[in-house]
């Protein structure tokens, strides 16, 4: 029997109990709506936390710090008997450049901390000031709003989180004049910007031996987020300004040990791995390494974590309804083979084979699981619309997410039931005695 | 007429029936040759069709052989016996038993659909042989559309489609008129004539005992006698 026939066959023996047939394709239906509808409920559990998490930064980014430095020195100071854990992991080049051997490694660039403040016009404002390898900037998931990011020809600019601005405000004025004053006027981009490592800057108090230190702008990062209040800067020009800060310093008759840095020795690096899902096996490797390695992914690992069982829970009252559409498919088909006793017999007595008999009840078992599927997944992407919108509308944190592949799965899924459940049926119908079947009234 | 094709030796066939054992065929020796009509006649619950049903390969014996174009019928397992049907074999059963859901061409292509032939040449031969049994009008017509005699003729079409060797005929007109009756049995021969193909007819009506070449007295699962004779009718010369 050829497969077309087969199904040709298949399909007329269901159309001719439409009834009963739909029934049964009804029972698949609502399993796997559920089933799909309760995943991908799960699966929006976890792309909402990842677009939490990603307002706080880029996931695909691991910071590292060496562990030598404090880690090391604690040690000696209790007792020196234990040596560093790795004497080694120390972040210079050479480490940097290993990292950047490591796969799935598309970005690595040191990363300095400054303390400095921003000058713009009469007004001085507090930030968080961080150098970088300027072309690494676009890869660690830097994004303007205006102007544009650093690239490797910028030995110096700034690109300007949007609510540094914000935090301006006028030295000259008392705290009261300057509640009054309101918002500052300002323009990052167009202004005249410098930085002074100058505390008092535009006060009484200020140093008139800290000159500004002219910049300018190139970009401003939207605000919200990881890098409002942030001040990128290329590394080379925090190097600079630091190397001013050293001179201060001593110029001060202050030797100020928690500044002193090994030259070529970062505190911090970061880095940018391309696929999301090698994040924390590059992590491991930089750990291995003997560095402390952070990302966000160990928040979003844990929030997923801690909804494991939720999410679980959900896909078995999926699995349920399903099962209870493979038992009402085992029922349909036992039916029909009671009802079709008579016609199978006449099959085999005129040369079907019990291949042919077997082959036929589960194609149509299969046909019913398969166009279950197909239905519950169409219902399943216009039940998932609905959450999305009424979880809008409620403001609610609950997305349902579908991916092509959940698609894809479920409507194999409820064939492969389709068909488990009608095997028993289509075994039995297979040893149905030929002779008794076309007796059978 | 030919050689035996059919040979059955010493066959018994006993059913458990509480207590009771019933001895349905109880030693039955017979050739069947072919070519021929062979008529198993007897009253009902004789044996007659049980021993239709061995020979056919729809029931085991309980001992002896039978012997169909050389093969031990009794020794197929149920695969063999549905490769071996399919081929040489073809079947007519009292209540037609069509499958309500084709129509009167898949009814008749069915044999060749389990055979795995194409789509074209299958409906051809089908339509060829609706043709022979006068039903060409009706090829798209399901069972539930035609009469009983129309629906037995296509049940004879469909018997006659894969060019068995033997067809078996239980009761063939047992829910039919008088004037089908003799319409059904000339179709049956004439057609099973045209190709020399061997015609084994179960049946308890005098009537149908017109058309064989033998008839084969069965009575308490043995057989009483054998009537060798003339064929009285023919599909040209009855006159009615």
């Amino acid at each position: 029997m050829s497969t077309r026939d087969l199904i040709m066959m298949a399909l007329r023996n269901l159309w001719k109990r439409k009834l009963r047939t739909f029934l049964t394709v009804l029972g698949v239906v609502i399993g796997t709506t559920s089933i799909v509808v309760m995943v991908s409920i799960g699966l929006g559990m976890n792309e909402s936390f990842k677009n939490q998490i990603e307002e706080w930064g880029n996931l695909q980014v691991i910071e590292v710090r060496s562990n030598s430095g404090n880690m090391g020195m604690m040690m000696d100071a209790g007792g020196g008997a234990q040596k560093p854990q790795n004497k080694k992991a120390v972040l210079d080049q050479k480490t940097l450049e290993e990292f950047k051997q490591l796969p799935y490694v598309e970005a690595v660039s040191p990363v300095m901390n400054g303390d400095y403040q921003l000058v713009c016009g009469k007004y001085v404002g507090y930030a968080n000031f961080i150098g970088i390898d300027p072309a690494a900037m676009e890869a660690l998931g830097y994004k303007t709003e205006e102007g544009r990011l650093l690239t490797a020809e910028d030995k110096s600019g700034l690109v300007v989180g949007r609510d540094v601005a914000q935090d301006l405000r006028n030295p000259k004025l008392s705290w009261e004049m300057q509640m009054q004053a309101g918002p500052p006027e300002v323009d990052l981009m167009n202004d005249k910007v410098m930085i002074t490592y100058d505390w008092s800057h535009g006060t009484r108090d200020a140093d008139k031996s800290i000159k500004p230190i002219k910049t300018n702008v190139v970009g401003v990062m939207p605000s919200g987020g990881g890098n409002g209040y942030t001040v990128v800067m290329p590394l080379a020009q925090m190097q600079k300004i630091e190397k001013e800060v050293d001179a201060w310093y001593k110029k001060q008759g202050m030797e100020n040990t928690d500044r002193k840095q090994k030259k070529g020795v970062y505190n911090e690096a970061a880095v940018k791995v391309a696929n999301i899902n090698e994040v924390q096996n590059v992590q491991q490797k930089i750990k291995d390494m003997g560095f402390q390695a952070y990302s966000l992914t160990d928040e979003l690992d844990a929030m997923k974590e801690t909804t494991k069982m939720l999410r679980i829970v959900l896909g078995a009252i999926g699995a349920v309804s399903l099962i209870v559409a493979a038992i009402g498919i085992t029922n349909t088909m036992v039916m029909a083979i009671y009802e079709r006793t008579r016609e199978i017999g006449v099959m085999k007595v005129i040369g079907a084979s019990l291949r042919d008999i077997k082959l036929l009840f589960l194609t149509e078992a299969a046909f019913i699981g398969f166009a279950g599927g197909v239905a519950g997944t169409v219902i399943s992407f216009i039940m998932s619309k609905i959450v999305n919108f009424v979880a809008a509308q409620q403001a609610s944190d609950m997305m349902s997410v579908i991916p092509i592949w959940l698609y894809l799965a479920a409507i194999a899924f409820a064939t492969v039931i389709g068909v488990l459940s009608g095997y028993l049926p289509a075994q039995r119908a297979m040893k149905l005695s030929a002779l008794a079947a076309i007796k059978t009234e | 007429m030919g050689k035996n094709i059919i040979r059955i030796q010493n066959v018994k066939k006993f059913y458990q029936m509480g207590e009771e054992r019933i001895r349905a065929i109880n030693g039955v020796n017979l050739n069947i040759q072919q070519g021929e009509v062979c008529c198993l006649f007897g009253k009902s619950g004789s044996g007659k069709s049980t021993l239709l049903n061995l020979i056919a390969g729809l029931e085991k014996p309980t001992s002896g052989e039978i012997i169909v174009y050389n093969k031990h019928i009794e020794r197929m397992n149920e695969n063999q016996l549905a490769a071996f049907r399919q081929q040489n074999i073809g079947f007519v059963f009292q209540s037609y038993n069509l499958l309500s859901t084709l129509t009167a061409l898949e009814n008749v292509t069915l044999p060749l659909i389990f055979h795995g032939m194409a789509v074209k040449e299958r409906n051809e031969r089908a339509m060829e042989m609706l043709k022979a049994v006068g039903l060409e009008g009706r090829a798209n017509h399901k069972p539930g559309e035609m009469s009983g005699g129309q629906q037995q003729r296509v049940s004879i079409a469909r018997a006659f489609i894969n060019d068995p060797k033997v067809v078996f005929a239980d009761e063939p007109t047992g829910n039919l008129d008088t004037k089908t009756t003799y319409e059904m049995m000339d179709l049956i021969t004439g057609l099973a004539n045209k190709k020399n193909q061997t015609l084994v007819i179960v049946t308890h009506d005098w009537e149908l005992s017109e058309y064989a070449d033998r008839i084969v007295h069965i009575m308490d699962g043995k057989i009483e006698s054998i009537e060798e004779k003339e064929r009285k009718v023919q599909l040209e010369s009855r006159v009615e």
